[in-house]
């Protein structure tokens, strides 16, 4: 594939093109694109020493893993000395002393960071429409209503928008109920979210700490299983931080099962769903079913409670984690002649209305009164959903379905918190019981749109779920459409 | 479910929202709560909440002091300070 590490590696080593010669190429390209997905582009200048040290890696023969590979980061990492807003008015003049750990492990393998990926506010949105830096356009069109921009999903849209255009080769996102693989999947790329504790959230800004996780969205998914090699790492800095052994999720990605794969299809996601929606589960299916892949229907007792469990939780963690900006010690602050009023003044006028509307949410479900019968309920009910796919990952080894319940839609047409919510349906749930899930495109729709399907494994089996995924891609075979 | 008192909840999280907006928040939260209100009718009784879904991992490091920043890099950031200090308006007579 023309845009894949590999392949430009490939010509990095082959002398068909320089490091400069990339990042400058990466660089015009996204300074002239229209799509606002970016909040930040670093300047050449900025870069030059390692774009330097990187080329002459390449001229000694022993280049890293990602080495030269310019990157879009999601502006929600910590990047030392780089411009660190979380697509928030309050952050707007946030600039980090210290190196998340993930941009840490990219930067040690020798990815260059060409600049910080717009997303929603906090990365609490599914459009991308959140931002305090404005939407971020998605790089597809509908081929009947040409006109119209569409929204790139969210919160990770920048990322999806720029890898989906070609301004980065790839972009490193966060998902905490969605937030990677909803993107990729409406912008027609491939999205990953580990295991929950399996990339340390060391550095990100903190929405909801017990969902919150890195990934990559990337162009392939040898390309996601690649950047993974690099973030997948136990680290002492986050609690959560699994200490398991990793393997090397590139190394036999693409080779033939030796074992009949079962595949679960959850009947009750597919009630209501649109034909086109349909069609991508149907198609992967008979792509797949000549590989010693059985299909058969799993039925979940608990999808209709998910979303009400996450949006109780997580504007819930939010509304605590948030409690940190008040313009004392960094971030914006606003005038006030008390102590109080700094805060109260600082906090209203620098959050945006989604992210106060989770805040109210979360500080209304943590108050006297309310705490048992909502927030103490959601943690149940979140036992009874990791339970209920435990049951179901008894009898099958992975679970199969749509990403999104719809193809990319319009700016401004989802006023209504509720039915942008509901974006995430599919992808919710796997964020309430932590497992891995990767979003992998499958075919357009009948507007021209791309569609998604989403792979979801057992705990901590990446690489199963990236050889099942890399399978599927080679058969779906959606980039040469 | 009981009324939200929109002006408590905004106390609660240290925000002022401007007396034009306390509807438009007072409605939306009402609406998601009505929303999310399903999960009353499940039976929990006999389940414990669950707080990290990997209960298993969590790691804890030897309480050792590492030196990453000095009080400058700290303050790099304040946006108002005095000598090592957050400057904040006299909060003590």
């Amino acid at each position: 594939m023309k845009n894949s590490i590999s392949h430009i590696k490939n010509s990095l080593r082959g002398k068909k093109i320089s490091v400069e010669e990339l990042y400058d190429e990466f660089f015009t390209k996204a300074k002239s694109s229209k799509t606002n997905s970016f909040n930040l582009l670093l300047d050449k200048e900025i870069n030059i020493q390692s774009i330097k040290e990187s080329q002459k890696r390449y001229e000694n023969g022993n280049p890293l893993p990602l080495d030269g590979i310019p990157l879009g980061i999601k502006d929600l990492f910590c990047t030392k000395g780089i411009r660190t807003t979380a697509s928030s008015k309050i952050l707007s003049n946030f600039t980090p002393d210290y190196e998340s750990f993930i941009t840490q492990k990219l930067l040690d393998d020798g990815s260059i960071f060409i600049g910080k990926n717009n997303c929603d506010e906090f990365a609490m949105g599914s459009s991308n429409e959140t931002s305090f830096f404005g939407p971020v356009k998605n790089p597809w069109k509908n081929k009947n209503v040409p006109t119209d921009d569409l929204v790139p999903g969210g919160s990770s849209g920048g990322s999806a928008a720029a890898v989906a255009e070609g301004t980065c080769v790839a972009s490193m996102g966060t998902d905490t109920g969605g937030s990677i693989r909803q993107p990729a999947s409406l912008c027609g790329i491939v999205g990953l979210k580990p295991t929950f504790g399996s990339c340390s959230r060391w550095g990100i800004v903190a929405f909801a700490s017990s969902l919150d996780q890195a990934g990559p969205l990337t162009n392939s998914v040898e390309d996601a299983a690649l950047i993974l090699n690099s973030i997948n790492k136990h680290d002492f800095n986050d609690s959560t931080s699994s200490n398991h052994v990793r393997e090397d999720y590139l190394y036999g990605i693409n080779d033939k099962l030796d074992q009949k794969i079962k595949i679960g299809i959850p009947s009750d996601y597919l009630k209501d769903v649109s034909g086109d929606i349909l069609s991508q589960i149907e198609n992967t299916k008979k792509a797949l079913f000549k590989h010693n892949v059985e299909f058969v229907d799993v039925e979940f007792k608990t999808t209709e409670y998910a979303l009400s469990t996450y949006y109780i939780l997580a504007p819930a963690e939010a509304s605590s984690n948030l409690a940190r900006y008040d313009g004392i010690r960094y971030g914006v602050r606003e005038e006030g002649k008390t102590l109080d009023d700094i805060y109260l003044n600082s906090r209203t006028r620098g959050f945006g209305d989604e992210v106060t509307r989770r805040i109210l949410i979360g500080a209304y479900v943590l108050s006297a009164g309310y705490y048992d019968a909502y927030y103490r309920q959601a943690q149940k009910v979140r036992r009874l959903i990791k339970d209920d796919f435990q049951r179901i990952f008894n009898d099958v080894d992975f679970i199969l379905t749509p990403t999104t319940p719809n193809e990319a839609f319009k700016i401004g047409d989802k006023l209504d918190p509720i039915s942008m919510y509901k974006n995430d349906i599919y992808t919710v749930p796997t964020s309430l019981a932590g497992l891995p899930g990767i979003s992998i495109p499958s075919g357009l729709s009948t507007n021209g749109l791309p569609l998604g399907i989403q792979f979801i494994g057992n705990y901590f089996e990446e690489k199963k779920l990236l050889q099942i995924a890399a399978l599927a891609e080679k058969e779906l075979n959606f980039n040469e459409q | 479910m009981s009324e939200i008192d929109i002006k408590r909840i905004s106390y609660l999280a240290k925000l002022k929202l401007p007396h034009e907006k306390e509807e438009f928040y007072a409605n939306s939260l009402k609406d998601i709560i009505k929303w999310v209100d399903n999960l009353k009718m499940i039976d929990t009784s006999e389940t414990e909440p669950l707080h990290n879904v990997t209960e298993k991992t969590t790691s804890i490091r030897n309480d050792e002091i590492i030196k990453i920043n000095s009080v400058d890099d700290v303050l790099s950031n304040a946006p108002d300070r005095a000598q090592n200090f957050f400057k904040v308006p006299k909060v003590v007579e």
